[in-house]
């Protein structure tokens, strides 16, 4: 079973990647001899979430999912982020939110694939649920436009829950409209011929569950349908008494298959019903050498006596059913011990020992069970849809409860962090105060409005000196002082020469700062922009700097109440997934012991029948003996 | 009761449990064959009804509930960490995206920031597939303060013809009062039959 539900793995895994794959993100697909131009990431944050998906873990990209959604994150991607989200809580389990996404998203402009595929999981894991109307209606709205294996699942599902809901000519009319894969074909014959059957319709039965009975295969699956088919049919012929048709066909069920116990147990009764008794007794005997928790080495054990008694061998008859009562005394017991170990323990803790706990997948199931003397009674609850549900229901619970522990420790460190902040806070303050009273922000635009003012006025009045190196302009204070003296002493011929000398010199030294004044007046005003937008920085600054001053307590206040809020919710949270665990594991007890209680209840009943026979025996014994003589 | 009237009882409760059998085994498909209950037999009576499938119903409604509010508990924690941890205007955070990577198979990355070696990732083959799938990693997450910041990454993998390869870019960038993202890529230059490892930064 284990090799299969393995198997099963990846094509469920498949199945749903597929579905979500073009809702997903088409990209990195190889490329074409030609090449592919490279694709752009549309929103770092779905490529995120899509990072964890990939790998499983759907947990982790469904808490990513939900954040970036909520800080607005993925604007380019919203219509395949709700569609995954959708896969997401189906892939966790969450088929009622993921039932509504899927009712609202589907509804609207989604391409028919993803609306079929959506469909079709939310429907199966609706009927692996037993929501049997839901998964109906989900069903039905897939359309043929599907691939042919999905098609041909969903048909057998709509099927196989018609049959379950005992609607046996609904299943009927479907299966025998069946145009499906060629590998499905036979499970749809094999499905359409027990619902003949239950429809007391054997002999239209008959040629469905022959030709499925007869087919040509090294598919062990396969293989395993073609045995039950010819088990199937064998026992309902026997059941009509048609135990002459029904035996070639029993024997037809491999011996090393799963079911060869039966087909040997029914290959015996179709010999007793045509009074073979002495070759009923070969399958039989065979068959009682086997494990008695198989039912029919369990009903071998009435058999065998039976058939030595048709034989009139009634000493080994009744040591048989003598035999037979011994073992059933013994394995009642063990039922007994067995049942009271579930209703004590921790059956499922012990189920779950060698889980790997990190992931959570909808596929997931319990495929061995420990070594345990209860073990050996519960292999066919782990076929059941309803325990393996509920395990996983267990083990979910489980890891979200692991989940919040993790979280405990952070938020627990959130704490001390807000309270460090607050403590740096308080010790900041009285220097950011020192800084801000010290800063004259007024004034320094004052200044630097003067400044941009001057140099207006130097422009308009082309005073270009005023532009000048300190050198230059001490030069130009000089000559400016001399011609002062110059214009004091007009008439003196002894300051001829020096008046020729200070004309000169002016002239070189006007044109040297007009020469200059353009780029020195443009780099002037440059300044005043980089005084401008330094101020404005400053003032930004200090704007946050206040706001900060002001915000940081009730920052720091908001988060402390948040921490506070999600603590709460923690806490409540525990209590809640401790709460229903412990109703789960009552739940899943309660099934494992009703499964024993069934096996308690059969054994009992053939043990009944075995002392009741051997009563017989003796009491024919008795009777059959010669009367003493009468006195 | 004679013995042939036994016997007679014997073989319908046989025929009674190839029915309950047939039915259990009505397929799905070849996927949930495996699944199909090995014939679980039917008991001559009704067994104690100890769990209902109403039961289940009731139980796993109240499962889906509790639940979708530890999944929504679980987003607020995160959301509280990443603003108390990160604040936007401090956050930097870096991803690693490849795309096609028929000429690289990524082993690791190193990033430095300004200078420091801020992260040192190895993959596994896992998250290398994801990243090939289209999944975007988000390999640091930081504060940094406002202004100008060198970061400089090198990858090393296997790069054409399963050389070993090591190669780096670098980006100068401007953090400023939002959070910045910058995106590390890995594309693949057809032309050149190269890989190509560029820096993008999401204004």
């Amino acid at each position: 079973m284990q090799s299969v539900i393995n198997r099963l793995r990846p094509l469920i895994l498949g199945g749903l990647l597929l579905a979500l794959a073009p809702a997903a993100q088409p990209k990195n697909v190889k490329p074409d001899p030609n090449g592919l131009p490279p694709q752009d990431v549309k929103d770092l944050h779905y490529g995120d979430v899509l990072f964890y998906f990939y790998q499983d873990d759907y947990f982790d990209s469904i808490t990513r999912l939900l954040a970036a959604r909520q800080l607005g994150r993925i604007p380019h991607t919203e219509g395949e982020a709700e569609l995954l989200l959708g896969g997401l809580y189906l892939s966790l389990g969450e088929h009622v939110e993921a039932g509504r996404i899927f009712e609202e998203l589907l509804n609207k402009n989604t391409s028919e694939a993803v609306r079929n595929k959506a469909w079709f999981y939310l429907g199966k894991v609706w009927y692996q649920r037993g929501y049997l109307e839901e998964a109906e209606r989900a069903l039905t709205q897939v359309s043929d436009k599907i691939d042919p294996r999905i098609s041909a699942e969903r048909y057998m599902l709509l099927a196989q829950l018609m049959m379950r809901e005992q609607r046996y000519d609904d299943a009927i009319a479907a299966l025998s409209k069946w145009h499906g894969a060629a590998d499905w074909t036979a499970y749809a014959q094999f499905n359409l011929g027990v619902a003949l059957v239950r429809k007391d319709r054997l002999a239209d039965a008959m040629p469905y569950l022959d030709r499925v009975g007869r087919i040509e295969t090294r598919s062990e699956e396969l293989l395993s349908l073609k045995d039950k088919a010819n088990l199937a049919l064998g026992f309902a012929l026997l059941q009509a008494q048609r135990a002459a048709e029904a035996k070639p066909i029993l024997q037809r069920v491999r011996l090393e298959g799963p079911y060869s116990s039966k087909a040997l147990l029914g290959v015996g009764w179709a010999d007793a019903g045509m009074g073979e008794f002495k070759r009923a007794l070969v399958p039989w005997l065979t068959l009682r050498k086997r494990s008695l928790l198989d039912s029919a080495v369990q009903e071998s054990f009435l058999t065998v006596p039976y058939a030595f008694n048709q034989l009139s061998a009634t000493g080994q008859a009744a040591e048989y059913y003598s035999s037979a009562i011994d073992s059933f005394d013994a394995e009642l017991k063990r039922i007994d011990d067995s049942i009271e170990k579930i209703r004590n323990g921790d059956l499922l803790d012990r189920l779950l020992n060698d889980d790997k706990k990190d992931t959570l997948t909808w596929y997931w199931q319990l495929s061995t069970l420990p070594d345990a003397p209860e073990s050996r009674y519960l292999y066919a609850l782990l076929a059941s849809n309803e325990f393996q549900e509920g395990l996983k229901n267990y083990r979910e619970l489980n890891y979200m409860s692991r989940n919040l522990d993790n979280w405990r420790d952070n938020v627990a460190a959130y704490d001390d962090m807000l309270d460090t902040r607050q403590e740096a806070y308080k010790r900041r303050v009285p220097k950011a105060d020192a800084v801000m009273a010290a800063t004259d922000l007024d004034g320094l635009t004052r200044q630097r409005v003067d400044f941009e003012s001057r140099i207006n006025a130097i422009e308009k009045s082309s005073d270009v000196a005023a532009l000048g190196t300190p050198e230059e302009q001490q030069m130009w204070m000089r000559l400016k002082r001399i011609e002062d003296y110059l214009v004091t002493h007009p008439d003196d011929p002894d300051l001829a020469e020096m008046r020729e000398k200070h004309r000169l010199m002016k002239g070189v030294m006007y044109w040297r700062l007009s020469g200059s004044f353009k780029a020195r007046l443009w780099n002037e005003r440059r300044s005043v922009k980089e005084l401008e937008a330094e101020l404005k920085e400053t003032q930004k600054r200090a704007v946050l700097v206040k706001q900060a001053r002001a915000g940081m307590p009730t920052n720091t206040g908001a988060y402390a109440g948040r921490v506070a809020a999600v603590r709460d919710r923690m806490d409540q949270l525990q209590q809640r997934l401790a709460d229903v665990s412990a109703q789960q594991n009552r739940f899943l007890q309660a099934l494992a012991i009703r499964e024993l209680e069934g096996q308690k209840l059969r054994i009992s009943t053939y043990q009944i029948q075995a002392r009741y026979e051997l009563a017989a025996i003796y009491d024919r014994a008795s009777s059959d003996k010669p009367k003493a003589p009468q006195p | 009761m004679n013995s042939k009237h036994r016997v007679v009882s014997i073989i319908l409760r046989a025929a009674l449990l190839a029915c309950a059998w047939t039915a259990a085994a009505a397929q799905t498909g070849p996927a949930d064959a495996a699944a199909a209950p090995a014939a679980p037999p039917a008991a001559t009576d009704a067994a104690p009804a100890a769990a209902a499938p109403d039961d289940f119903k009731t139980l796993d409604q109240e499962v889906q509930g509790l639940k979708k509010d530890v999944i929504d508990l679980n987003k607020d924690l995160f959301v509280l960490e990443e603003e108390l941890l990160f604040p936007a205007n401090t956050q930097v955070a870096l991803y690693v995206s490849m795309d096609v990577g028929t000429f690289f198979a990524l082993d690791s990355v190193t990033i430095r920031i300004d200078n420091k070696e801020v992260k040192n990732y190895l993959y596994t083959a896992r998250e290398a597939d994801a990243l090939l799938k289209g999944g975007v990693q988000q390999i640091y997450l930081g504060n940094l303060k406002v202004g100008k910041h060198e970061l400089v990454a090198f990858f090393t993998g296997k790069g054409p013809v399963e050389r070993a390869y090591k190669r780096g870019a670098t980006i100068v960038f401007d953090k400023g009062v939002g959070a910045k993202y910058l995106e590390l890529k890995i594309t693949d230059r057809l032309a050149k039959h190269q890989p190509e490892f560029t820096i993008k930064d999401w204004e």
